[in-house]
C-alpha cells in the first residue's frame, strides 16, 4: 500500500509534476488569452500589452503540449492505466452520477464503491484530454498556418478555440472546488499538490473498490 | 487633408490581432503582431478592400457613402443617376439567397427604380468607351514602335490597361517611372461621370449642379477613385458617390424591397447600345479580351469571326498569349504579345522586365483582385464557403 503508515500513494512524483507543469501553463493560457482576446488592458499590461501576451500564450501553448506529450512517453504504462480506468463506467459510476457522489443535498441515495477516480473525475478527465487535444488542434493552425489557411477556417479555428477555453476554465474552476475546497473531498489536494500521499481511511471511503485492489495486492 | 488622404479602409476594434490580413495584403499595408490590434498604412494602402473581405471576423470596414446616397435620394432637387459595374450584377443575388453568378442585372435595375434612382443606366457603355480609348491608344503606341510616321507622340509599348483604381495607386506608389506605360484612359465609372453631368444632364435638361451620379460598384477602390482631386472633367466631381455591391444588397434589405421577386426591367438609354465587350470587363482576362477585338477590328478592318479569345481567359496569375493581327495599312501580320496579371502580388516581376527593356509584350492588363472585379473588396462576403 505504501511506506507511510496509514497513507496510500494515489499520485506518483512525474503525475505530480505534469499536474503541476498543466496548471501553471493553464492558468497563463487562460489570464493571456482573456487578456488579449477581450483587449483587456490590465491584464495586457501584465505581460507587456497585447502582442507580447499573445506571444507568451503561444511559447506557454508550446509547454502546454510538450509536458503532457513527455509524460505520457516516459509513463506510457501508467497513462494508458488512467486511460483504462477512465474510460471503464460500471453501473456504480452511473449510480455516483445519479447521486452526484452525496456532493449535492437534495440528491439523496446511496454512494456507490468507487475506483481510482471516481465517475465525476473520470468525465473530467475525458473532458481535460479532448479539450486539450481541441486546443492544439485549432491553436497551432492560428498560430502557424494564420497566412495559409482560409479566413472561414481560421474563424471555425477561433470559435472552437473560445467555447473550448469558456468550458474548459469552468470544469477547471468545478475540480479546484472539489479537490480543494470542498470539505468532503479536499485531501485531494495536498496528495497531486504536493506529496502523492492521501489518507487510507479517506480511500477506503471515497475510492472503495481500488483500495480494496489495492490491499488485496498487499 | 482630402477625401484621398483619408483613407478607405481601416481597421475597427473589433479586430482580434489573428494576423491573417498581412498576408492578404499586398502592398505590406498593414501592420501589427498576432495579437494586437492591427493598423493600415494609408501612404502604402491601395484601397483594394481585400483585406476587408478576408477578414475572418469582418474587423475591417471600408468608409460608407451609404448616408450620402440616402440624402440625395431624399432631396427632391436633386436629380440622382446611378450606373452599376458588370460585376455587380453576377454577385447581388448571392445576398438574396440565389446561386453564385446569378444574373439579377432586370432585378437590379427594377430595385434601383424602387429605391427612388431618377435614372437607371449600365457602366456597360462606359466600358466600351474605355475600351475604345484603350484600343486605340494601343494602336497608335504600335505604330509608333514600327516607325509609323505621325504617331512620335504616342507612349511607350507595352502599354498597361487603367481600369483599375488599386492597380493604378500601386503603380503610382511604387513604380512612378512605370506610368508613361499606363494608359491614359479613365476607367469606365470615371467615363460615366463626366458623359452623366454633361451630355445627359444636357439631354435631360438638368443642370449639372442638380445631378447627382452615383456609382455601384464591386470594389472599395472605387471610392477612393472618384474622390481623386482630378476627376472633375465635367468641372464638378464627376462621380458624386459610390457603394458597394453588398451596400447596394443592405439598402435594398432596407427598403423592404422583396428582391427575388421582382419583374425584370431594362435600363435607361443613355446614348445607345453596348458590346459584349464591355460585360466581360470585369473578370480577368476580359479588358485585355475586349482591347483586343477592338484593335483587331480597327488594324485589320475585318471583322473578327470568332470574339471570344480563349487564350487570355483563365485564373492562373500571370498568363501570355500571342494574337496575330493583320495590319490594312502596313499590308503584314503583327504577333501582339500580351500578358494577363491577376492579383497585384503576381505584377512585380512583369514591371521589372519592363522597366529594364526585356519585356516582350505589347500590352498588359493587371487586375488588382484575384479573378478580377468579381472578386472585388465590395463583393458579398461569404464565410459558409471561404
Amino acid at each position: 500500500m505504501s511506506d507511510v503508515k496509514g497513507k496510500v500513494l494515489k499520485h506518483g512524483e512525474q503525475t505530480r509534476t505534469m499536474h503541476w507543469l498543466h496548471l501553471i501553463c493553464f492558468l497563463i493560457l487562460g489570464l493571456t488569452g482573456i487578456g488579449f482576446y477581450w483587449n483587456i488592458g490590465w491584464i495586457n499590461d501584465l505581460f507587456g500589452g497585447p502582442a507580447n501576451a499573445s506571444l507568451v500564450h503561444r511559447w506557454t501553448a508550446v509547454v502546454f503540449t510538450a509536458g503532457p506529450a513527455i509524460y505520457i512517453l516516459l509513463n506510457f504504462e501508467r497513462f494508458s492505466k488512467f486511460i483504462d480506468t477512465i474510460s471503464t463506467f460500471t453501473r456504480d459510476d452511473i449510480q455516483w452520477l445519479k447521486t452526484m457522489g452525496g456532493y449535492i443535498p437534495f440528491l439523496k441515495g446511496k454512494v456507490p464503491p468507487q475506483d481510482k477516480y471516481n465517475a465525476g473525475q473520470k468525465i473530467l478527465g475525458w473532458v481535460v484530454i479532448l479539450g486539450c487535444l481541441l486546443f492544439i488542434l485549432t491553436g497551432f493552425p492560428m498560430w502557424l498556418w494564420r497566412h495559409a489557411v482560409s479566413p472561414a477556417f481560421l474563424d471555425f479555428c477561433y470559435t472552437v478555440h473560445f467555447w473550448d477555453a469558456m468550458i474548459m476554465m469552468l470544469a477547471v474552476l468545478g475540480h479546484f472546488f472539489l479537490a480543494a475546497i470542498h470539505p468532503q473531498s479536499r485531501v485531494e489536494f495536498s496528495s497531486m499538490m504536493l506529496d502523492g500521499y492521501v489518507d487510507a481511511g479517506v480511500t477506503a471511503h471515497h475510492n472503495a473498490k481500488w483500495f480494496a485492489n489495492l490491499s488485496k495486492l498487499e | 487633408m482630402n477625401a484621398v488622404e483619408v483613407g478607405i479602409i481601416r481597421v475597427t476594434s473589433s479586430c482580434k490581432g489573428c494576423d491573417h490580413c498581412t498576408s492578404i495584403c499586398a502592398t505590406g499595408a498593414i501592420s501589427g503582431e498576432m495579437g494586437e490590434k492591427h493598423h493600415i498604412d494609408l501612404k502604402k494602402c491601395i484601397s483594394c478592400g481585400q483585406c476587408l473581405i478576408n477578414c475572418p471576423f469582418s474587423a475591417i470596414e471600408d468608409t460608407s457613402m451609404v448616408d450620402t446616397v440616402k440624402r440625395a435620394l431624399a432631396d427632391p432637387d436633386l436629380f440622382v443617376v446611378v450606373q452599376e459595374a458588370p460585376a455587380v450584377r453576377v454577385a447581388l443575388g448571392e445576398e438574396f439567397g440565389l446561386a453564385p453568378g446569378t444574373n439579377v442585372k432586370g432585378k437590379m435595375y427594377a430595385a434601383l427604380r424602387r429605391l427612388g434612382f431618377d435614372r437607371v443606366y449600365d457602366t456597360e457603355f462606359a466600358a466600351d468607351l474605355t475600351i475604345m480609348e484603350e484600343g486605340t491608344e494601343l494602336i497608335h503606341r504600335v505604330f509608333k514602335h514600327l516607325g509609323v510616321a505621325g504617331f512620335e507622340h504616342a507612349g511607350p509599348l507595352p502599354q498597361f490597361t487603367s481600369c483599375c483604381p488599386a492597380w493604378i495607386k500601386y503603380a503610382e506608389d511604387k513604380f512612378p517611372d512605370l506610368l508613361p506605360h499606363i494608359s491614359s484612359a479613365k476607367s469606365p465609372q470615371q467615363m460615366f461621370g463626366p458623359i452623366a453631368k454633361t451630355y445627359a444632364a444636357q439631354k435631360l435638361n438638368v443642370h449639372p449642379t442638380k445631378m447627382f451620379v452615383v456609382s455601384v460598384m464591386p470594389c472599395t477602390a472605387k471610392k477612393y477613385e472618384c474622390n481623386r482631386p482630378e476627376m472633375m472633367a465635367s468641372g464638378y466631381k464627376d462621380v458624386d458617390a459610390v457603394i458597394t455591391t453588398r451596400e447596394l444588397a443592405a439598402i435594398i434589405k432596407e427598403a423592404g424591397i422583396d428582391f427575388v421577386n421582382l419583374p425584370d426591367e431594362t435600363a435607361d438609354n443613355l446614348v445607345g447600345l453596348s458590346t459584349g465587350a464591355a460585360t466581360i470587363f470585369g473578370t480577368t482576362g476580359g479588358v485585355m479580351e475586349a482591347a483586343l477585338r477592338t484593335a483587331y477590328e480597327l488594324l485589320s478592318g475585318q471583322t473578327l469571326g470568332k470574339v471570344e479569345l480563349h487564350n487570355v481567359r483563365g485564373l492562373k496569375p500571370v498568363r501570355e498569349a500571342t494574337i496575330d493581327i493583320p495590319i490594312k495599312d502596313l499590308g503584314r501580320t503583327l504577333p501582339v504579345n500580351v500578358c494577363v496579371v491577376t492579383g497585384i502580388k503576381h505584377v512585380d516581376g512583369v514591371i521589372e522586365e519592363v522597366l529594364a527593356g526585356r519585356s516582350p509584350y505589347h500590352f498588359i492588363e493587371v487586375m488588382n483582385c484575384p479573378g478580377g472585379c468579381v472578386n472585388g473588396g465590395g463583393q458579398p462576403i461569404r464565410r459558409d464557403t471561404y
